[in-house]
């Protein structure tokens, strides 16, 4: 595990989760530090979607304990509303909200949630618009935007929360291939500015270069964990071996 | 030949000012088509989230505590509402409210506008609910996980596009309930169909006081047509 002495940001503690008869997740714990990128990779129906799913707990975990900035965020009594304006989160298929602008989607929750003021949240989507070079589109819909485009625009609409951890669930999976290229280059950027992340993904490429952390999960369990040189050059276990003879 | 038509005319639109006994039935008509328009739809949104919320979160699973139990024993009422009103026909449901619901105060305007209001609803709830359970799980997933609750997720969401989605359904349903009320006179209600049925027995003249009053309902059903259309037009706007 990690010898980090940043901050815990995260931390996972013996999480299992079942629907109905099927377990997938059999016990996991981990740490997230302040500042990691953690990249979660697995063939698919290996449990590592339901994981990050349930760090915000878009799934109920069945039994454990996530500690999100010290809470207990699986306590039933926690209002765990509050606590994912602060875990934002980009999805497979980026789920623009149509029927808004790109602008509204970016200041929905700044305004409604965060009380800022209509100018404050415009003028700070702005900025994140210029960012990533959509600056031009802030008064499109969605069904106006590629691919690549929609999924940056999901990003800084998570950005726009101001987040202390942001979480990928697939984000390049459903993009043309000439369109990956412009998503990971946002998330390097959010990366290096020290921004923690974790990440499912099958970018083995991005895992390496961009990941401070790599966690390949299996039937329900974290199989190894490591930083990317070690993980990939020396990989301990058989099945994460076999697994990365088929993707490399 | 002429002259009879216009002597008929005469008898039906011009004696006795019965032109303006028609259009006194027709703002009965409106009144209670826009009244029971207002309680449908509201009865109908309510429904709609309270069974759509049982659908997404609580059908099949073994979810305990007050709040399961609540959403459980209220989509079983709207179940049985739905079930009731959609299974038994207007005039009798009409006439129970007057006849029975009513009985004592006797007060037809208000008796049918519950009783189309009722009706409505439970035709808008099916509607609505549709429209909620078209929109993709990843829109509940994606505000959710900005923050949002429940409640708002609905509110600034789901019932928007689910709205713009069902909005030709609903436009439907308006303009079947501006026609269903043309059995108000049942309870002795004197909108415009009650109206035009008393000139003809009045003055034995069918044919101009039931070829008026059908134009009439023409053109109302034509005007809200147009009217939906530019409604629709405009929130089609966010899909190129």
């Amino acid at each position: 595990m990690t010898t980090d002495k940043n901050e815990v940001l995260i931390k996972v503690d013996d999480v299992h989760k079942r629907f109905d008869d099927i377990e997938v997740l059999k016990g996991i714990s981990t740490e997230i530090h302040k500042g990691d990128v953690i990249v979660i990779i697995g063939a698919s129906g290996s449990g590592k979607s339901t994981f990050l799913r349930c760090l915000n707990r878009l799934e109920e975990t069945t039994s454990g304990h996530i500690y999100f900035e010290g809470v207990d965020i699986t306590d039933p009594k926690v209002d765990i509303n509050l606590h994912r304006q602060k875990m934002g989160m980009v999805f497979q298929q980026f789920n623009l909200f149509p029927h808004m602008t790109v602008l509204g989607n970016m200041t929905l929750g700044p305004i409604k949630l965060l009380k800022q003021t209509k100018e404050e949240a415009e003028a700070n989507a702005m900025k994140l618009l210029e960012r990533v070079g959509l600056a031009d589109r802030a008064n499109s819909y969605p069904s106006q935007l590629s691919g690549g485009q929609k999924q940056r625009i999901a990003i800084v609409r998570a950005l726009a929360m101001n987040p202390d951890v942001l979480l990928f669930d697939e984000p390049t999976s459903a993009l043309d291939p000439e369109m990956v290229g412009e998503v990971l280059e946002v998330m390097k950027s959010l990366a290096k500015e020290g921004m923690t992340m974790a990440v499912v993904t099958h970018e083995m490429g991005f895992a390496r270069e961009v990941g401070t952390q790599v966690m390949f999960i299996d039937e329900g369990v974290i199989v190894e964990q490591g930083e990317p040189d070690k993980f990939f050059d020396n990989p301990e276990s058989p099945r994460l071996r076999d697994f990365l003879s088929k993707v490399l | 030949m002429i002259e009879g038509l216009i002597e008929s005319f005469t008898k039906t639109f011009i004696t006795e000012d019965r032109w303006l006994s028609l259009l006194r039935g027709l703002g009965t008509t409106l009144t209670i088509t826009f009244f029971a328009l207002i309680l449908g739809l509201f009865l109908g949104f309510l429904i709609a989230v309270v069974r759509s919320t049982y659908d997404m979160n609580y059908k099949g699973r073994k979810k305990t505590g007050f709040k399961a139990v609540t959403v459980k024993i209220l989509n079983a009422l709207c179940n049985i509402y739905i079930t009731v009103i959609r299974g038994t026909p207007m005039v009798v449901q009409l006439m129970i409210m007057y006849f029975i619901v009513f009985s004592s105060s006797r007060n037809g305007l208000i008796a049918a506008i519950l009783s189309f209001g009722i009706n409505s609803g439970a035709y808008v709830a099916e509607i609505v609910r549709s429209g909620i359970m078209s929109i993709d799980k990843g829109q509940f997933e994606a505000s959710r996980s900005l923050g949002f609750n429940y409640n708002s997720t609905m509110i600034h969401i789901i019932l928007p596009q689910a709205f713009k989605n069902v909005l030709p359904a609903l436009g439907n349903e308006f303009i079947v309930l501006l026609k269903e009320t043309s059995v108000a006179g049942y309870v002795a209600v004197q909108d415009l169909t009650y109206i035009a049925n008393l000139i003809r027995s009045r003055t034995y003249e069918a044919f101009f006081p039931l070829i008026a009053t059908a134009l009439i309902y023409l053109v109302l059903v034509l005007i809200i047509s147009f009217f939906l259309k530019k409604l629709e037009r405009r929130l089609r706007n966010s899909d190129h």
